[in-house]
């Protein structure tokens, strides 16, 4: 056998460990379940599997009565009972290359013990089970053993029954400060402080382990530690991740997390809320934040993208997502046909596609804001702000109220426009257009204002348009409307470029609902309007060119008689070069500010405008005839023409109008201020469905509806079909994976391993349990607390499998390297965010706020820019913070999916692209290099120096002692202690006569140096603690 | 049994499983139990020290320098001359020749897709006449060297999952890239540098995504280490102020004796691998510094690149990826930014050609002289290449081309490549691949081919499945192998 094969082997065999250790007794039938299926699924599944657009001679290995049906050929593949007569077995045993299976191009070759084990199962009946995952868990009794004082729970025996069988002996507990060390980096993600080690190994109260753990589990860290875990598998993240990878705020979510494991919320109601917290029934804002678990996935914008085919990927991402977290199965696959291993369907993929499809979100979204949809939340101090400044409102309000009632007694002037005794020139337009109105006009935002050299007849600007044809500029809804009086004419100036006459001129006016209000001066070029008419009211012949000349229009010939308003007015040309200033009106009618001395005439210009900005039952009222009005309409107008306009009562009213209008500007900026957060909702009339053809979005097939995979439990009765029935079928108790995988990752993050190692596969490809009792009775036991998360993590830490001591035994560790049997406790380096929290710990740096926003610790600079797209997008640069939020735990940092922050991601931290269930521990340099280097480290570094000069022990080995107890929860050995004095006195001896390179080291980091404490011993005192946070012990949880 | 038979009987099992468990373990533990074992070059040349454990072919190329130009460089502009597109320029592309090939958000709007000609002339380049554009001469200038493909084409037509695709296989995140595979089955055969370094140049343009030299599923080690122009080399390597070599050194020293001893009490192999670690971690603070300091390179050579010490740029990067491969590092790869010519595609064309031309060829001549060359396969190109229908008006020496995956232009030198040659061709529009269509699988699986890796059986679990870089494709094209 070439080499290639033999090592495959070994690896085959290493897989599955119950082959590594003791010999099978000869006598032993062959398990289809534990040593059959995987043989099939991994060699012959692809073509004779699942999948049935891929089946090849009609034969399916998956299914018995497939199996075991005459083929294609009218052979059968497999005869119980008789493996000569199978074809199988011929054709695995072939030496003909034409006919051998598998094909050599398949890459898979049997190994001879694999031939073996599928000809003896043969001859022993062809003995087949359903593949045990989907089978319903059914709760095993814990089963006898021999030593019964070992075990301290149910786990244990069957922990210890294997263990008996495997003739391996337990180790002992672990001593009590590797105990308290071991929980609480398990219950809290942080090491435990020199006093409570202290305490505990002196608490000789058998119960004293017990009151430790449920100590640690009330604590707010404990949600902290388990929202950690979780954050990586709801791949959560604080930009949008594709491409340009701008910000995105959803830390709510992440708060909602720790929330939800500090509160004990039962796993199943943890499950709803995530995938449908806003399809509850009267959802609470907590709920819908909840529901944010499947927005984490990542956002495109990228121009020029698809947004049909993004839509469909963020889908794909929340299916594969859901079916790894919850089901413990790779659907991936399905989204373009048939599941290889697995009976899930691609019809099956789109039928909980379905469930996810009908989201009112965008294809392409996030450019500026969160992606849709996505909401407020105002947090508590927001709230108080409001309600603090709604009071004031309030009192302000009421002395309004009190003002007004003042102005009862007096006589406000209203009567129909008080005329002036003789006509007079109003100005509306000279250097500027009026308040409040809009201006446009192809290229004239600017209304074309221009001075000198220009022709100017008033003030310094005149505007002016130069065009080829047609043109013209305006504006429209000024706030104070042109009041038009009996024989009012308009005036206008012009001047007409000599070089560049225009054709024609024209004045234009808008009453409010429209423009058919036009004087035309010229040729018939312009063709607008109905010649003769107010709508296109010829005046004469073209002004005049090169001088200003006045032009004059008799309001009532364009159809604007007295008691009609304009808001609006445009000059236009038919091609030339004209100018244009001092518009307005000669008139006997109050204008302008005066309009406010009556409250007749203020009434008749808010009746001519064409959007009012009045409340609305002072609208209604305003165009109600005076004397019709009802009481309380008469004094919905007048009081608010007195509290806003009326130019005697301004004195009055606006100081406190001013102040309210202040509180309002500050009441929205608070609200602009409430954190946003990503969201679930559904659409009130859901998209189609279709299988998307080899998974391409531009390929619909069948259409489907929202469906669960029918190898599974079936759907509750009554579930809705939307994504809370997806949600109840996950919880259902009869579910046969979701415990088994739930439970079975939390037994991960202890032991470092689940029970079944492929955490994410629970499938034919997936490892076998090594333990698969003690999984049903775990999964049987969390379903029956209710769900009860912090039960399940109890009874795990209480059992003495969990207590055993991590000393690694060489022969054990020769039987099992990966301790997948548990004859010794787990040891394994701890997770980045736990390197980084201890280490901020032990340096008395920790910042103890929990949740809120995303921090930046130090960062090397350039990183974010070197890859940056830049411009108007967020999260383009690094901004680091400052102050405290150096020093928060890692779950706090900010994460960049396109560069993520260098020293997690060294510890293997993923980048949240997509959901991770198991993070890999690698042992790398690079982790040296942090941990020896990154300012954070050496800052800690610093933090441990000043606590242990500042402690009460004065004598180097004293703290020594101190030192390294708080990095390692235990005291030194002898030779231990004696290599830090040494590094001790020699460091010291260094920064003495080097006292600047002291001070250099000293000022690594942002926290206050004490100036009490000599530079010298801090500094070596730092490289000592360097050494220390440096240590495998340190970052290790044994 | 004593500490020290676990350990060899560790290291032995580990061997036999191809260090696939705790790769860097396995050569910690070599060097723990054996200072003097070097784990450099194997003695048999199909003995890979990653996770193959043995190569499925005598390699050709030893290592990988891939020159990405991001963006997408027009092949029309410089590689794949189009004399008859000069002649059509303002004419609406037929759509007989676009077949429905989707178009990007930015020139689906356009009413006319009008074709325009290259902008600048091309000419014949060495012995073996390759025709290139005028802008890129010192590329011509090595046109016996290398193997220009005109025929590569990929799926995408967005920068983001068309990089992604052209480096990992596939068009979503998720998978690892091909240096990542490269170090995950080859391992290293450096001591003191990892297996994959990225470097990054050019400003602005479109962003990079730590993604592009990403390990995807595989473990973290396998992620391309950045080294930069600026600040630390390598993130970290520096001492803090305060603490000199001398002074790390010391303290190092107190680190691995603590460790050792802890090692004896607990006895866990990963102990021993940390040691290693924290070696090679005080190795590279000597290596990296040493590595990227080019200001003892001679002037001439500083010329050819043109490279300028403590500058940071693309010929400072080729300069040190020539370093790079002397130090047998596995897998270089280079990101230069801004080739996306949407609009004022001449002078941008020109300014980038500026940016790569000399420091490319020199880079290629440079190996060449160092006998490097035979060994090291060099790749040039980007993640897809442009239309030739111009986005945007078309005027005198104005016009821009949208992205294009149909074809496109790359060109591989050395290591087991047929130098002189063009391979593949494209219709008179350079539009579609008329022959020896190269898709983006086949192309990573050549290069895993030269590797001396089959593309087919490098792979790893994850999820159930057995991922590759080629996904269910790939074939290896016979015809540019030397």
């Amino acid at each position: 056998m070439p080499r290639l094969l033999l090592l495959a082997t070994a690896v085959a065999a290493l897989a599955l460990p119950r082959h590594s250790f003791a010999e099978e007794p000869a006598a032993a039938p062959v398990d289809y379940q534990r040593e059959v299926r995987q043989i099939l699924s991994n060699h012959c599944y692809a073509c004779h599997g699942p999948d049935e657009a891929q089946l090849q001679a009609g034969l399916r290995l998956d299914q018995r009565e497939r199996a075991l049906a005459a083929l294609e050929s009218g052979a059968h593949a497999i005869v119980p009972g008789d493996s000569q007569a199978s074809a199988l077995v011929q054709r695995i045993t072939s030496t003909d290359p034409d006919t051998v299976m598998p094909p050599a191009d398949a890459g898979k070759p049997l190994s001879e013990k694999q031939i073996a084990t599928l000809k003896r199962w043969i001859d022993e009946g062809a003995k087949w089970q359903d593949h045990w995952s989907y089978q319903p868990i059914e709760r095993p009794a814990a089963p006898v053993v021999k030593d019964a004082s070992w075990p301290r729970t149910p786990i244990d025996n069957f922990i210890l029954q294997r263990l008996e069988q495997e003739k391996l002996q337990p180790e002992a507990e672990a001593d009590r400060s590797a105990l308290i060390r071991r929980l609480s980096f398990d219950l809290t993600g942080l090491p435990p402080s020199a006093a409570d080690v202290d305490a505990f190994v002196a608490d000789d109260d058998p119960d004293a382990y017990e009151r430790l753990v449920d100590r640690l589990l009330a604590s707010p860290r404990y949600g902290e530690r388990m929202a950690q875990k979780w954050l990586d598998l709801a791949r959560y993240a604080d930009t949008n991740g594709y491409h340009i990878d701008n910000h995105r705020d959803m830390w709510l979510y992440r708060e909602w997390v720790i929330d939800a494991f500090n509160r004990n919320l039962p796993f199943d109601q943890f499950v709803v809320e995530q995938l449908a917290g806003d399809l509850l029934p009267n959802p609470t804002v907590e709920q819908k934040i909840a529901s944010g678990f499947h927005r984490n996935g990542m956002v495109n914008f990228e121009g020029g993208a698809d947004p049909a085919e993004y839509l469909s990927k963020y889908i794909v991402d929340r299916v594969n997502t859901t079916a790894t977290v919850f089901l413990g199965s790779t659907l991936a696959c399905t989204e373009c046909h048939d599941h290889k291993y697995d009976p899930f369907t691609q019809r099956e993929f789109y039928s909980l596609y379905a469930y996810f499809h009908n989201v009112p979100e965008q294809g392409l979204d996030g450019r500026k804001t969160n992606p849709v949809p996505s909401m407020r939340v105002p947090q508590p101090e927001q709230k108080a702000q409001l309600a603090q400044l709604n009071r004031q409102k309030a009192e302000i309000e009421k002395q309004v109220q009190a003002k007004l009632a003042e102005f009862e007694k007096i006589d406000v002037p209203n009567t129909p426009a008080a005329l002036s005794p003789t006509p007079r020139e109003y100005v509306w337009v000279d250097d500027a257009i009026p308040a409040g109105s809009k201006s446009s006009g192809k290229g004239v935002e600017d209304w074309g204002f221009a001075g000198s050299p220009q022709p100017v007849l008033s003030g310094n600007v005149a505007s002016q348009r130069r065009a080829e044809g047609l043109s013209q500029h305006f504006f429209e809804q000024a706030s104070q409307p042109l009041l038009i009086g009996e024989g009012d004419k308009f005036v206008a100036h012009v001047w007409l470029d000599p070089a560049s006459p225009p054709a024609e001129i024209m004045l234009q006016f808008n009453d409010g609902s429209g423009w058919e209000h036009r004087a035309v001066w010229g040729e018939n070029k312009i063709d607008w309007g109905k010649a003769d008419s107010p709508s296109r009211r010829a005046i004469g012949g073209l002004p005049p060119a090169g001088r200003w000349v006045r032009l004059e229009v008799d309001a009532a010939a364009v159809g604007l008689p007295a008691g009609s308003t304009i808001d609006g007015w445009a000059c236009t040309q038919f091609g030339g070069h004209v100018y244009w200033d001092k518009l307005g009106i000669v008139t006997r009618m109050p204008q302008g500010s005066s309009i406010n001395d009556n409250q007749a005439t203020w009434e008749l210009a808010e009746r001519g405008k064409a959007k009012s900005s009045l409340p609305e039952d002072v609208q209604k009222a305003i165009k109600i005839a005076a004397a019709e009005r009802t009481d309380e309409q008469r004094s919905a107008v007048r009081n608010h023409f007195i509290r806003h306009h009326y130019s005697q009562a301004r004195a009055t009213f606006a100081p406190l109008e001013q102040q309210a209008a202040a509180l309002d500007k500050q009441r929205d900026e608070v609200r602009t201020a409430f954190p946003e957060v990503m969201v679930m909702e559904e659409m009130a009339k859901p998209r189609d469905t279709f299988i998307l053809v080899r998974g391409d979005f531009r390929t619909l097939g069948e259409k489907v509806t929202p469906s669960v995979p029918a190898s599974l439990s079936p759907l509750p009765e009554g579930a809705p079909a939307n994504r809370l029935g997806l949600a109840q079928w996950l919880v259902d108790p009869r579910h046969p994976l979701v415990a088994r995988v739930t439970v079975n990752r939390y037994w991960q993050q202890y032991f470092g391993a689940g029970i079944v190692k492929t955490s994410e596969d629970f499938g034919s490809q997936g490892d076998q349990p090594s333990h698969p009792q003690l999984l049903d009775w775990l999964a049987a036991e969390f379903i029956e607390s209710g769900w009860n998360i912090k039960a399940l993590q109890k009874q795990i830490v209480m059992s003495a499998v969990y207590r055993q001591s991590s000393r690694v035994d060489p022969a054990k560790h020769t039987r099992d390297p990966e301790n997948r049997l548990l004859a010794r406790g787990p040891r394994f380096r701890l997770d980045g965010e736990m390197i980084r929290d201890a280490s901020l710990a032990i340096g008395g740096l920790l910042d103890d706020r929990i949740g809120g926003p995303s921090v930046a610790p130090y960062q090397p600079p350039g990183l974010w820019e070197q890859v940056g797209f830049g411009g108007e997008f967020s999260s383009q640069s690094y901004t680091q913070s400052h102050g405290r939020d150096l020093y928060r735990r890692g779950m706090y940092v900010y994460i960049k999916r396109a560069m993520p922050y260098p020293p997690l991601a060294t510890f293997d931290a993923p980048n949240r692209e997509v959901c991770t269930d198991r993070r890999e521990r690698t042992n790398t340099p690079l982790q040296a290099l942090v941990l020896l280097n990154d300012p954070a480290f050496v800052e800690a570094a610093r933090g441990l120096a000043q606590r242990i000069v500042g402690s009460e022990f004065s004598s180097p080995p004293e703290r020594v002692n101190l030192a390294f107890k708080l990095c390692t929860s235990r005291m030194p050995r002898p030779e231990e202690a004696q290599v830090l004095l040494a590094i001790y006195d020699e460091q010291r001896a260094r920064f003495e006569k080097d006292p600047a390179a002291a001070e250099k080291l000293l000022k690594v980091g942002e926290s206050p140096l004490p100036t009490s404490m000599s530079p010298v011993e801090l500094a070596a005192w730092t490289a000592v603690a360097n050494v220390l946070l440096n240590l495998d012990e340190t970052i290790t949880k044994g | 049994m004593t500490l020290d038979e676990h350990l060899r009987r560790e290291m032995t099992r580990r061997t036999l499983l191809g260090r696939s468990a705790k790769g860097l373990g396995a050569l910690a533990l070599a060097s723990l139990l054996n200072d003097g074992l070097q784990a450099a070059t194997p003695e048999n040349p199909l003995e890979a020290l990653g996770a193959l454990g043995q190569l499925h072919f005598a390699p050709k190329a030893r290592r990988v320098i891939y020159l990405f130009m991001s963006g997408g460089p027009s092949h029309i502009d410089l590689y794949d001359a189009k004399p008859k597109l000069k002649e059509l320029t303002g004419e609406e592309l037929p759509d007989s020749v676009r077949m429905g090939q989707r178009i990007t958000g930015m020139t689906s709007g356009q009413s006319k897709l009008l074709m325009v000609g290259p902008a600048y002339p091309f000419k014949k380049y060495g012995a073996c006449g390759t025709e290139m554009s005028e802008v890129i001469p010192h590329i011509g200038s090595v046109a016996d060297d290398i193997c220009l493909v005109r025929s590569l084409h990929t799926d995408p037509i967005n920068h983001d999952p068309a990089v992604t695709y052209l480096l990992t296989g596939n068009q979503q995140p998720g998978r690892p890239t091909l240096g990542a595979w490269s170090a995950y089955g080859l391992g290293s055969v450096n001591k003191n540098l990892p297996e994959y370094v990225v470097l990054l140049s050019g400003g602005g343009g479109q962003p990079l995504l730590a993604r592009y030299w990403g390990n995807g599923f595989l473990p973290g080690k396998y992620q391309g280490v950045q080294f930069r122009s600026t600040g630390d080399a390598v993130l970290y390597v520096s001492n803090p102020e305060g603490i000199d070599p001398a002074a790390r050194r010391s303290l190092l020293d107190g680190v691995q004796k603590l460790n050792r001893m802890q090692l004896e009490a607990v006895g866990d192999p990963e102990i021993a691998t940390r040691i290693d670690a924290y070696e090679m971690a005080y190795r590279m603070q000597t290596s990296v510094p040493e590595l990227m300091d080019i200001s003892k390179e001679s002037a001439g050579v500083l010329q050819m690149y043109g490279a300028e010490p403590g500058k940071s740029s693309f010929a400072n990067n080729c300069l040190l990826a020539r370093r790079l491969a002397e130090r047998d590092v596995r897998f270089v790869q280079l990101y230069h930014r801004d080739w996306d010519h949407h609009g004022n595609l001449p002078s941008e064309l020109k300014r980038q050609a500026d940016q790569c031309d000399r420091a490319s060829a020199a880079l290629i001549k440079d190996l060449k002289q160092r006998g490097l060359l035979d060994e090291t396969l060099v790749i040039w190109g980007g993640e897809f290449g442009r239309t030739s229908y111009s986005q945007g008006a078309i005027s005198a020496n104005n016009f821009g081309r949208d992205h294009h995956p149909r074809c496109f232009s790359i060109w591989m030198a050395g290591g087991g490549i047929k130098p002189g040659m063009t391979f593949g061709q494209t219709d008179e529009f350079g539009y579609n691949v008329v022959s020896d269509g190269v898709h983006a699988h086949d192309f990573q699986a050549t290069v895993l081919h030269l590797l001396g890796v089959d593309h087919k059986r490098l792979t790893y679990r994850f999820q159930g499945r057995d991922f590759r870089l080629t996904d269910v494709a790939g074939n290896v094209v016979q015809q540019i192998l030397a």
